[in-house]
């Protein structure tokens, strides 16, 4: 349990960076 | 309930430390765009940096930050967000030379300006790094030789990618910017100074006396220490410490050890250590009266955690130490709840502190299902791994009622945690406390 809530917050903190790097990038060039 | 919203606190203090240089690229004003993977490269190398500096404030053991989840988690998600830095700073460069295949020539050393050999070092000291952790038994490197590379390299990482950063400067244009990025490196360098000055310094002015040092069976052998000069600490049982023996708190050559002894017991605190490595198999030299020094108490897996009309234990081999506690503690305590334990070990003759939970059977509600890998002629109980059938067995009719506590190799509590559910216990309820994570 304690090693998945690990896992999920590791790839949630992943996929948030990822998003707002995304977002970063779609911002400059619009 | 004070653990999960302290819990919660911290994790969007982290949440925040890390996507805050991604907020002020996206937030302040920024010079123009250079194109849509480029610019992605460049966050994406910016999020890096930045988590590779909270990696610093995630393994500083601050005990009110650690608290809430227990220090082997805190390592655990290390590993596991480690790899995702790893994977955002290796994206930075590949994206850049895939969108732009004319920049190649400026890596070659004779060209390339120093920030730019400066970003190149910092992605092969974090590669090494990674790479030295993810494999160390492989590569067969000495646990201490890898813990103080570790340091160094990330030490040596960190600075030169934030002169990477400030070296090229494009998206760190203002007074501002440049401030925040001196602030980073500069808070990391005084987490270091912490961990490695201050924090030693506090433990050398409280040192332990071993008092004993009794051979256990399956090659274990178990420390008795007393504060010197000190009152000692408190803790709950199934924590554990770092210690530190035949050296100085400054030289980094701590190794971590769930207390063995009941919290009722403390000051006083012993350690059951098994022979494993090459540290471990010097126990056995400690004499009476050494020096020690303690580092604790760390961890989250512990009874005095968990309100329950009874628990469950599942100990895989010298997992058994922090239940040993527990059970310990609750005989002091003299608790009568209903107690069950698991025990898996390779054969009758190498179960580490069997006398003890036979004595602690005396003293407590307490049913042991010993389970043997390699059982001798003769024995009628559990054999093999700890499986589905053979918990459902032997789990009482509340199974749903009470907490489940698991200790041992990561494939076994994985494995246990699998076939817990599956006999209908709640993920809630399980437990697990991990070792051996590098």
């Amino acid at each position: 349990m304690r090693l998945w809530l690990a896992k999920i917050l590791a790839l949630i903190t992943g996929l948030l960076i990822l998003a707002l790097a995304v977002l970063f990038a779609l911002l400059q060039n619009s | 309930m004070k653990y999960i919203l302290h819990g919660i606190f911290w994790i969007g203090l982290y949440l925040l430390l890390v996507l805050a240089p991604l907020f002020v690229l996206i937030l302040a004003p920024a010079p123009p765009g250079n194109g849509f993977v480029h610019d992605l490269s460049m966050a994406l190398g910016f999020a890096g940096a930045a988590m590779m500096a909270v990696m610093f404030v995630l393994t500083a053991r601050f005990k009110r930050a650690t608290a809430p989840f227990g220090i082997d988690l805190i390592y655990y998600f290390h590993r596991q967000i480690a790899l995702v830095a790893l994977l955002f700073v290796v994206a930075h460069p590949v994206l850049l030379l895939m969108n732009d295949p004319g920049l190649w020539p400026y890596l070659h050393p004779a060209v390339s300006p120093l920030y730019l050999d400066a970003g190149v070092g910092s992605l092969l000291a974090l590669l090494a790094l990674v790479g030295a952790s993810l494999w160390r038994k492989r590569f067969g490197i000495h646990y201490d030789g890898w813990r103080l590379w570790h340091v160094i390299l990330a030490i040596v990482s960190l600075p030169l990618a934030i002169y990477h950063i400030r070296g090229f400067g494009y998206y760190v244009n203002m007074p501002w910017k440049h401030g925040l990025w001196t602030l980073i490196p500069l808070s990391c360098l005084l987490i270091v100074l912490y961990v490695r000055l201050l924090k030693p310094a506090q433990l050398r002015r409280h040192p332990y006396r071993v008092t004993a040092v009794q051979q256990e069976r399956g090659d274990a052998w178990t420390l008795t220490l007393r504060p010197d000069g000190h009152a000692g600490f408190t803790f709950e049982p199934g924590q554990f410490a770092w210690l530190t023996l035949w050296h100085s708190p400054f030289a980094l050559k701590e190794h971590p050890f769930s207390i063995a002894s009941s919290a009722e017991e403390s000051p006083q605190i012993r350690f059951t250590i098994k022979e494993l490595g090459d540290f471990t198999r010097r126990i056995g030299t400690v004499q009476p009266d050494q020096l020690a020094y303690v580092d604790a108490p760390y961890g989250a897996f512990s009874i005095d955690r968990l309100q329950a009309p009874g628990y469950v234990f599942i100990a895989g081999g010298i997992g058994i130490v922090p239940i040993v506690s527990m059970l310990r503690t609750l005989a002091d305590r003299r608790d009568r709840r209903p107690l069950l334990l698991f025990y898996g070990y390779s054969s009758w003759e190498r179960l580490t502190l069997r006398e003890d939970l036979e004595a602690l059977q005396q003293r407590l509600d307490l049913k042991v299902v010993y389970v043997l890998g390699e059982p001798h002629a003769g024995w009628t109980g559990e054999t093999g791994m700890l499986t589905t059938d053979l918990l459902a067995r032997h789990l009482p009719p509340e199974k749903t009622e009470l907490e489940y506590l698991i200790c041992g190799p990561v494939p076994m509590i994985h494995a246990v945690e699998r076939s817990l559910s599956v006999c209908g216990i709640s993920l809630m309820r399980i437990h697990s406390e991990l070792f051996d994570l590098v």
